[in-house]
């Protein structure tokens, strides 16, 4: 009962202190009144007016404190000091303006750096997915062995037929089903688009936890064979815009691959598939039956649900057990072989590519270390600003303020001081964010063949609530981090050398020890920015090692885009339509040649096979070597800048019918034909019809990276598209000028020839190169930043150490220069302390440096973590700017008047 | 954390409160009154400052002892009135017990010395 009243009067008083002060002045009021009528009422008339109003005030006692105590009594107190702490604090920040702006600034810069790289490692690799209860979910995959081409993989997609050995086997999963993704083109309202597709198993819904906001999941009996009913699920999205939401869009049809698909469902708002840009779901079983009970032709990713009881661990080891079968069931066709197995991991885990979880959790340790700099260089000028506020503090504690009280004042001013940072910092965030998120995750990561879960993008990176709270907490924890130590410095009582020698503190013991600990800082701060330094100079040199690569092609000034063939034209028919198609666009003004081929360089996912070599003695089952296969147009290396080293390119000769013949590249004639003529040699290709005909090799072309900038060049085979004929086509075109001004003649001259056919992906090659390595460039740039940040700091600290220890100097510097000492010798003085306290921090960074740098190497390519001429570089950068930072103070302490110091003293 | 040392000894501060408890089961009073109350039966011997009060009120309200309303006097004048809780009356009871206790303690004390 006493709880429920004293609750509610504490709040009362806590919500409504206005009616509080109210209360207590009418009620003080109140009692004098009544206090002075009794006065004048026992005075019998003699004691009247002022007279009484006094007496009343004496038998009160002192009306202003007793207020005071009530309020202090009722809580209103704390505040009371707050408010009083808070203006004072402000006041004299705005006294020492320029103080003020380069703390605020400094913390601005540390916090929201710290703040924009959270946002990031918070949506990349923190946020649970999107998915109810996503702990349960598990990506499932194929295992191989190693073999000639390729390392042991533990990550390979699925074929149908034997994801149902595995499915119908296993026990560990509640719901468990197939998934892929493509780009179609949809045609609805004959309006046609490109839109991302999934592919998608009855159970693939159920198995997320996400079930359609209208209509139906797909049925059992359109998930049981191939060829099955062809009905298709939309997105909120596609159906908001392509239907206007109008709910009658369920059973009506929409195009894809040329044939009529019916609406059955429509999908919840947000929600867009694993692949995270899925704007419509078809069965799986929609394919042909041919295709789909293919054992051999892997293309589908699984994903399953765990049962109630299972943890990730069984459900791992269930799925390698039952693997054995998965592969027994469908040895390799030409090996025979069944050593192929299935293993499970969390699907949290396949998230991020390890690559940008790495680069990601050292670039949030690297806007750490700005911090923890803006903070040392912080104290710093607070402990400078301490030591001119000494008298002051000194007078306050000798005339009876307690230390708590002081330092709870001066923590009162720092986070005051972190709190403006924190909220200047937001505006830093808020721009780094928009940045972060606008990095393309298809075109960044894809493109590096990054393996990463498309729903967890860096479009899903935002300052959210988490981010913000993130924010508020590095900023309390900034304010007490550079606070507390000036404080309790400031406040440690030793008053009477402080009172007595005001006037000349540098004499005292204090201002050695200010000044060490200040000395401490700066090294510390120069130590932290070593090993920043050290950090963004390995990425920069292996981003310049990595630009400096020749990727075997020239970019500049070809325009790219697809296209597919008309659905009518088939094989015989082909090569006309590429003829006519190739010279339309040659007779483009601007361009100068132009050629498609199936697969752009430094891409990856193109195909590879086997080669055989039939000049020599037949190879045993399996143990063909592997080789890159490229569809291409005789123009292609013209377009592309590719040299033809030996033998001849393809032309118009090579027809479908005619002696089949193919390009090798480089690396492929120097492994197979060791010191021989590769010309003229016979081969068979395992794919485009190449295996079954021997093909002759006719030339020898230069090596093209089609994987990555960084991984050498493999041995690859090039096939014409004349004898091979294909629907897909990525053009090529050469321009004499600006490769864009030509799109739209390009899409003018496809749209007259094929009506109807989308033309996508338009885009400079140069872009399509810089993206392949736009992440690496764009997380190296981050970290030079940061080390541009932590350098100047650090630079800024050191400075300030420096000046003030020669402001304090000045008459010592003067009596020196009166006993005959040269301006030479004060400025090595004072540079020497400033290279020493560089050099102690330089040896502990290097230290650290080399410790840290160490989990950079998966980021870093043909360098070393601990790269002797990146390191040596830093320390002379760091040296240059320690001598920089003392060097300006040393020449103000060498211009001393020592006649006008040694009076002023 | 920087409160002042009490005005009155910690003695006095207790035996404030328990009389203002002490008078407040009377019925409901305003400030001046209990004040005039405390005075009159004590024949002023325990006559402190009478601001003293209104920080006790508050301790007192505080611990949920005592709460208070603004009423009208009968004279039609505006005015804080306070009034016991059951927890303050149970509160004054231990009190006035452990008092008792302490002046028995003290008055035998000085007996037979």
């Amino acid at each position: 009962m006493s709880l429920l009243h004293s609750l509610r009067h504490r709040l009362r008083v806590l919500f409504r202190p206005g009616e509080f002060q109210r209360s207590l002045e009418e009620e003080t009021r109140f009692h004098l009144e009544l206090e002075a009528m009794q006065q004048e009422h026992a005075g019998a008339g003699a004691v009247t007016g002022a007279a009484a109003r006094d007496a009343a005030r004496r038998r009160f006692g002192n009306v202003t404190s007793y207020k005071e105590e009530t309020r202090r009594m009722s809580g209103l107190g704390f505040f009371d000091l707050l408010r009083q702490d808070l203006r004072f604090a402000l006041k004299s920040f705005l006294r020492t303006p320029g103080f003020t702006a380069v703390a605020v600034l400094t913390l601005a810069i540390g916090i929201g750096a710290n703040t924009a790289i959270f946002s990031a490692v918070n949506a990349l690799l923190l946020r649970p997915l999107p998915f109810p209860e996503p702990d349960r979910l598990m990506k499932v995959s194929l295992t191989s062995p190693a073999d000639a081409r390729q390392p042991a993989q533990t990550d390979r997609v699925w074929s149908y037929p034997k994801f149902v050995v595995f499915r119908d086997g296993q026990t560990v999963f509640e719901e468990i089903a197939l998934w892929s993704e493509f780009q179609g083109t949809i045609t609805i309202g004959g309006e046609a688009e490109r839109a991302g597709v999934e592919y998608a198993g009855a159970r693939y819904l159920p198995a997320l936890g996400v079930r359609p906001a209208q209509g139906r999941n797909f049925l059992p009996e359109e998930d049981r064979h191939g060829s099955g009913p062809k009905v298709v699920i939309l997105s909120d999205a596609l159906w908001k815009r392509r239907f206007n939401a109008d709910p009658a869009a369920l059973g009506r049809t929409l195009t894809l691959f040329g044939q009529p698909y019916t609406i059955v469902g429509v999908l919840p708002p947000g929600f867009s598939g694993l692949s995270g840009r899925a704007e419509l779901l078809i069965p799986i079983m929609s394919q042909p039956a041919e295709q789909i009970n293919q054992a051999w032709s892997h293309s589908y990713y699984a994903i399953a649900r765990l049962k109630p009881n299972v943890t990730p661990a069984q459900a791992i080891e269930g799925s390698q057990t039952l693997g054995i079968r998965v592969g027994a069931a469908y040895p390799h066709p030409e090996f025979g072989t069944s050593d192929w197995g299935v293993t499970a991991r969390p699907l949290d885990a396949t998230r991020v590519d390890p690559v940008v979880r790495r680069s990601l959790l050292v670039l949030l340790g690297a806007v750490g270390l700005v911090l923890l700099i803006a903070c040392a260089n912080v104290a710093n000028l607070f402990l400078v600003r301490a030591s001119g506020r000494r008298r002051e503090i000194a007078v306050r504690l000798a005339v009876g303020a307690g230390r708590g009280r002081l330092v709870r004042q001066l923590l009162t001013e720092s986070l005051l001081l972190s709190v403006a940072g924190g909220a200047a910092s937001l505006l830093l965030a808020w721009w780094g964010v928009e940045i972060l998120s606008a990095i393309n995750p298809v075109n960044a990561l894809r493109a590096q063949r990054l393996d990463s879960l498309g729903a967890v993008s860096f479009s899903s990176i935002r300052l959210d609530g988490t981010a913000l709270g993130f924010a508020a907490l590095i900023t309390l924890a900034t304010g007490l981090l550079f606070g507390l130590i000036p404080a309790l410095k400031a406040t440690r009582p030793s008053l009477t050398s402080e009172l007595k020698e005001g006037t000349a503190p540098e004499r005292s013991g204090k201002t050695l020890r200010g000044l060490s600990s200040r000395n401490v800082l700066a090294a510390g701060e120069i130590g932290l920015a070593l090993v920043l330094l050290a950090g963004s100079g390995l990425m920069l040199k292996s981003l310049a090692k990595l630009l400096g690569i020749n990727p075997g092609f020239q970019a500049e000034q070809v325009l790219t885009l697809r296209l597919n063939a008309p659905s009518g034209y088939g094989r015989d028919s082909l090569p006309a339509f590429y003829d006519v198609l190739l010279e339309r666009l040659r007779a483009i003004p601007g361009v100068t040649a132009a050629a498609f081929s199936d697969c752009p360089p430094l891409n990856g996912g193109c195909n590879g096979t086997a080669i055989d070599l039939r000049d020599r003695p037949a190879a045993g089952p399996g143990s063909n070597p592997d080789i890159g296969v490229h569809w291409i147009t005789p123009e292609w290396n013209r377009v592309l800048g590719v040299p033809l080293i030996r033998g001849r390119m393809f032309d118009a000769s090579d027809r479908l019918g005619g002696q089949k013949v193919v390009l090798v590249s480089e690396s492929a004639a120097e492994k197979f034909w060791p010191g021989q003529d590769p010309l003229g040699r016979p081969v068979g290709i395992g794919q485009g019809g190449f295996w079954e005909d021997t093909a002759q090799v006719v030339g020898v072309v230069g090596d093209v990276r089609f994987a990555t900038v960084d991984a050498p060049p493999v041995p690859e085979a090039y096939i014409s598209y004349y004898q091979s004929p294909r629907g897909g086509m990525l053009v090529f075109l050469r321009t004499s000028g600006d490769p864009l001004a030509v799109a739209s003649p390009a899409r003018q001259v496809i749209r007259e020839l094929a009506p109807g056919i989308p033309v996508y992906d338009i885009r400079t090659l140069a872009s399509r190169a810089g993206d392949a390595m736009s992440y690496a460039r764009f997380s190296t740039i981050l970290l030079a930043l940061f080390g541009i940040v932590a350098l100047a700091l650090a630079t800024l600290g050191t400075y300030g150490v420096i000046s003030f220890g020669v402001a304090q100097r000045t008459r010592e510097i003067g009596i020196r220069v009166a006993l005959g000492a040269r301006r030479g010798d004060v400025v090595r003085l004072i540079v020497g302390q400033g290279l020493r306290i560089a050099a102690a921090g330089a040896a502990v960074g290097l230290v650290a440096a080399l410790a840290a740098t160490r989990v950079m190497r998966s980021l870093l390519y043909d360098v070393a973590p601990s790269d002797p001429v990146t390191f040596a570089a830093i320390v002379a950068l760091l040296g240059a700017a320690a001598l920089l930072a003392s060097w300006i103070p040393a020449r103000r302490a060498a211009r001393v008047d020592p006649v006008e110091t040694l009076r002023e003293g | 954390m920087g409160r002042a040392a009490p005005r009155k000894s910690e003695l006095l501060k207790g035996t404030l409160d328990m009389l203002i408890l002490k008078t407040l089961t009377v019925q409901p009073m305003h400030g001046y009154a209990i004040a005039q109350h405390i005075e009159r039966l004590s024949k002023d011997v325990l006559a402190v400052e009478q601001g003293s009060l209104y920080p006790a009120l508050e301790r007192l309200q505080k611990k949920g002892w005592v709460t208070s309303r603004w009423g009208e006097t009968p004279t039609g004048r505006r005015a804080r009135y306070y009034t016991i809780t059951a927890s303050g009356r149970r509160n004054l009871g231990q009190e006035i017990s452990s008092f008792e206790r302490v002046l028995l303690a003290i008055h035998g004390v000085m007996r037979r010395a």
